[in-house]
This record gives structure tokens, sequence and C-alpha cells, in this order.
């Protein structure tokens, strides 16, 4: 019986990369916006504060592109 | 006979959706991020909607395991009837213990048994069986485990922030709450595609078999719908036991870690559904929680809890194949036999009905402690809150070993 190791591995890798793709976007915008919420945010911060806010919209905004591709993945009727 | 077998496929259908309720709904009731009720209707509509997805698995239900067709056996209603009983009894079972185990590894077992006793050794592929089953299932929560283990340990890793003295500041973790319910909800979808189907097979199998339909069509439309409403509504019944044993029994979920693990889970699942490798949904998301509570600091892994639901894992094939096995025995002996099978495997169900009743999990004990998370984005609360679920979540797993020691005396 033949058994294909290889296509374990490229499940396994895919999903591996997949997986921290998304999970470390993900975390990244919930640092920035953690960080674009913080008070007393000192003086000449406000273009920054402005910058982590679209940094973190830009991240979630990736991260629900990734959904969509997931459901796109999912519906046979769109890829044939 | 065919109509029989047509209520058993879909009994089993709804027995399939509430035990897998759990893999995509137990982590973000767990963590608060939906609330329970709310978790298994939003399962039950992503389903339900699945179902109508795609009927391409549908097409090869034995996935070649059995050898049906030309030049193999002839498959016969009895054979399926007998199959699917043994499937439907040990999934009460494994749900009956909290246990999460593969409805397809169920499904497939029974057929196993009852095609042995029909027709003999020869009639099962044992490399297909292989590679196709056994393989993958120490496989696939290997995979998952380790993912969501590097994921959680990301997820933290990237949203630790201290001052500049050191001190901590807010992470707002509870953001990960939002992302669980898109990444669940797609574990939700994709199991409505990929189960809702394999019962859709059999009945299809079934209508082809006795005459009812032109050989080589797929399902037709009430097929698709029957099975689409069935494992939406088990579904939404909910395998409270199930949530309970993924959600608190394996380790004390996070929103960061559910977010970790339910993202692991999906893409594994996407990615092997796309390689024309699946693997079993049930595994690959325990597998994820394990890893994801091997990745937080400070989190311990119940390995009592794993440990029980990996021996469900290796007993499932076995034991649905036996009671298969046993069904299809009785069943060959003519309508009499049949008979004895419909009326003992009601019994059985009733009987696994009843005792269940006498503690039941419901959705307002099945997590407990999480009626006030959903309001738990302030921070200055949550090291007492944690440590309350976490102590709610020992006694959940204790409560639920008892019982499995109770049911096994």
């Amino acid at each position: 019986m033949s058994i294909d190791w290889v296509a374990y591995l490229i499940v396994a890798g895919i999903t591996l990369l997949s997986t921290l793709v998304v999970v470390g976007l993900y975390s990244t915008g919930v640092r920035l916006s953690a960080a674009a919420s913080d008070r007393d945010p000192g003086q000449a911060a406000g273009n920054r504060l402005t910058l982590a806010k679209a940094g973190a919209y830009a991240c979630f905004t990736v991260c629900g592109a990734a959904v969509l591709f997931g459901i796109y993945l999912i519906v046979p009727a769109l890829h044939g | 006979m065919v109509a029989l077998v047509i209520a058993l496929a879909l009994f089993f259908d709804f027995t399939n959706g509430f035990h897998d309720t759990a893999n995509a709904m137990a982590t973000p009731s767990a963590t608060g991020a939906i609330k329970p009720k709310n978790a298994v209707a939003l399962a039950a509509v992503l389903n339900l909607v699945g179902a109508f997805l795609s009927t391409e698995v549908a097409k090869t239900i034995s996935g070649g395991i059995i050898r049906e067709g030309e030049g193999g056996i002839q498959i016969t209603p009895v054979m399926i009837f007998a199959g699917l009983l043994g499937a439907v009894i040990w999934n009460l079972i494994t749900w009956l213990l909290g246990l999460p185990s593969s409805s397809s590894h169920a499904l497939f077992g029974g057929l196993i048994g009852a095609a042995v006793v029909g027709a003999g050794y020869g009639a099962v592929d044992y490399s297909v069986l292989m590679s196709k089953v056994i393989l993958p299932a120490f496989i696939a929560p290997a995979i998952a485990l380790s993912v969501a283990f590097l994921a959680t340990r990301l997820a933290y890793s990237i949203t630790r922030r201290h001052g500049q003295e050191g001190d901590k500041l807010p992470r707002r973790r509870g953001g990960f709450r939002y992302a669980q319910i898109f990444s669940s909800s797609l574990v939700a979808l994709a199991h409505g595609t990929n189960d809702a189907q394999k019962t859709m097979g059999v009945i299809t199998l079934v209508l082809i078999s006795g005459g009812f339909q032109a050989v080589g069509t797929g399902p037709v439309f009430w097929v698709v719908a029957a099975c689409a409403v069935a494992i939406a509504a088990g579904t939404y019944a909910g395998g409270w036991r199930i949530i309970r044993t993924m959600g608190t029994g394996l380790t004390d979920v996070k929103p960061a870690q559910g977010f970790a693990a339910e993202t692991s889970t999906a893409a594994a699942i996407l990615t092997s559904t796309q390689l024309g490798m699946a693997l079993s949904t049930t595994q690959v998301a325990s597998g994820s929680v394990i890893g994801s509570g091997l990745g937080r600091k400070g989190a311990e892994v119940r390995w009592g809890t794993a440990r029980r639901i990996a021996g469900g894992w290796l007993l499932t094939l076995p034991a649905a194949a036996v009671m298969g096995a046993a069904a299809a025995f009785t069943a060959s002996t003519g309508p009499v036999g049949v008979t004895i099978d419909g009326v003992l495997g009601l019994a059985i169900i009733l009987f696994i009905f009843l005792w269940s009743r006498r503690n039941r999990v419901g959705h307002d004990n099945a997590v407990s402690n999480i009626d006030n998370a959903g309001a738990a984005v302030r921070i200055n609360k949550r090291k007492a809150r944690s440590r309350g679920r976490a102590a709610a979540g020992r006694s959940a797993a204790t409560t639920t070993t008892t019982k499995a020691k109770e049911s096994s005396k």
C-alpha cells in the first residue's frame, strides 16, 4: 500500500502558514488598536495614534479577506 | 425497508449534527464570544446553508473503503440499515459520555461491520481504510495541535505590551472575541458542506438500490432538503455534553487561544479538503484546543480528559463495526431479524435518552460562569474572573469523569 506522506506534509505546511499569517495579522491588529486606545498618549503622539488605528483596521480587513477566501473555498459553485 | 433506512439515515444525520456542534462552537461559547444559545443557532443556520452548497462528497459515501459496484459486492439496504444502526448507537453512547468522536468514523465503522458480515472480509479495502481513516486519525490531531500551539504563542507574544517601566499595559485581547465568531462560523459552514452529504449519499444509495432512482444520478432535491434540515435541527439541539468537554474540559480557553484554535481548525480542514484528503473535523478541533492550551502560559491541559477522548477515537471504528456487524447478522435472518434490530435499536436509543435525563446538560449549564463574560472586555476584573472560570472548569471536568465511571460500571 502506498501512503502519500508528501500530501500530509503539504497539508501541515499550508495549514501552519495560513494559520500563523491570519493569527499574526489579527494579533497585530489587536495590539495596534490597544495602542491606539491608550489614554495619555504624550505629546506629538497624535499622528502615531491615527497611524496605529489605520494599521489596526488594515490588519482586520486582511483577516476579513481571509475569511471571504475561506468561504470561496467552501462553496464549490464559486470555483468550479 | 427503504423508508426505514431513510428514517434511520436522517436520524443519524441528526446525531451527527448535535455531536459536531462542539467542533465549531465550543470555544466561542466557553470564552463568551457568543452566547451558547446563539452559538448553536448560528451553527445550525450555517450547517443548513452548507448542506445546500455542494453534493460532491455525496457521490462517494464510503470513500472507496467498501468495494462496492462493479467487480465488488452488492450493497443491500439491509447492510446499510445495520451499518447506520451501529453508527447511531455509537454516536449516542459517546455523546452520553461527552466524548467528541468522529461521526464519519462511526458511519464507516458501522458500514464496514455490516459489509463484512454481509459479504465477507473481502468487502473491505484495507489499504484505503488505512490511508483514509486510520492514519489521518493520528495525523489530524498532531497537525492541529502543533499549529494551534504555535499560533497561540504567536498571538500572545504579539499582543504582550509593557510600558517603559516594565508595567503591564492593557492588551485588550478581548478583541479576539469578534474574530472567534468568524473563524468558528467557517468551521460550521465547512462541516455542513461535508457531513450532511454523507447522509445524502447513504439515502441516494438506498434509493438507487431499491430501484426508486436511476443509477448514476445525484441526490434529488427532497433528499438534500431533508438532510439539511436534519443536520441543522441536530446542531440546534446542541450536544451540550460535548461542548462542555471541548470548551472547558480540556483546558480553560481564553479569547486569543480560542481564536488561534478555531483558525487552525478552519485552516486544516479547508486545506485538507482542497487537497482531497478530508481530515475529521472532530479530531482536528480537539487537537487544536489542546494545542492552544499548551501554548498559553498558565493554562493547564487536563490530560485525563484528553486520554479519554483519544480512547474514544480508537474505539469508534471497531465499536461501531461490531455493532454494525451484530445488527447485520441479526438482520440477515430475514424480516424478523430486521424487526428485532429495529425494536432493539429503538430501545437502546430510548434508554440512552432516558439515562441522559438523570443529569441534564443544557445551554444554561454547559459552560458556567460565562453569563457576565460578554461585557468582559474590562481588564481589571479579569484575574478574578478567570480564577472563577478555572475552578468551574475543573468541577465540570470532575463531574464528567465521575459520570463516565458511573456508566462504565
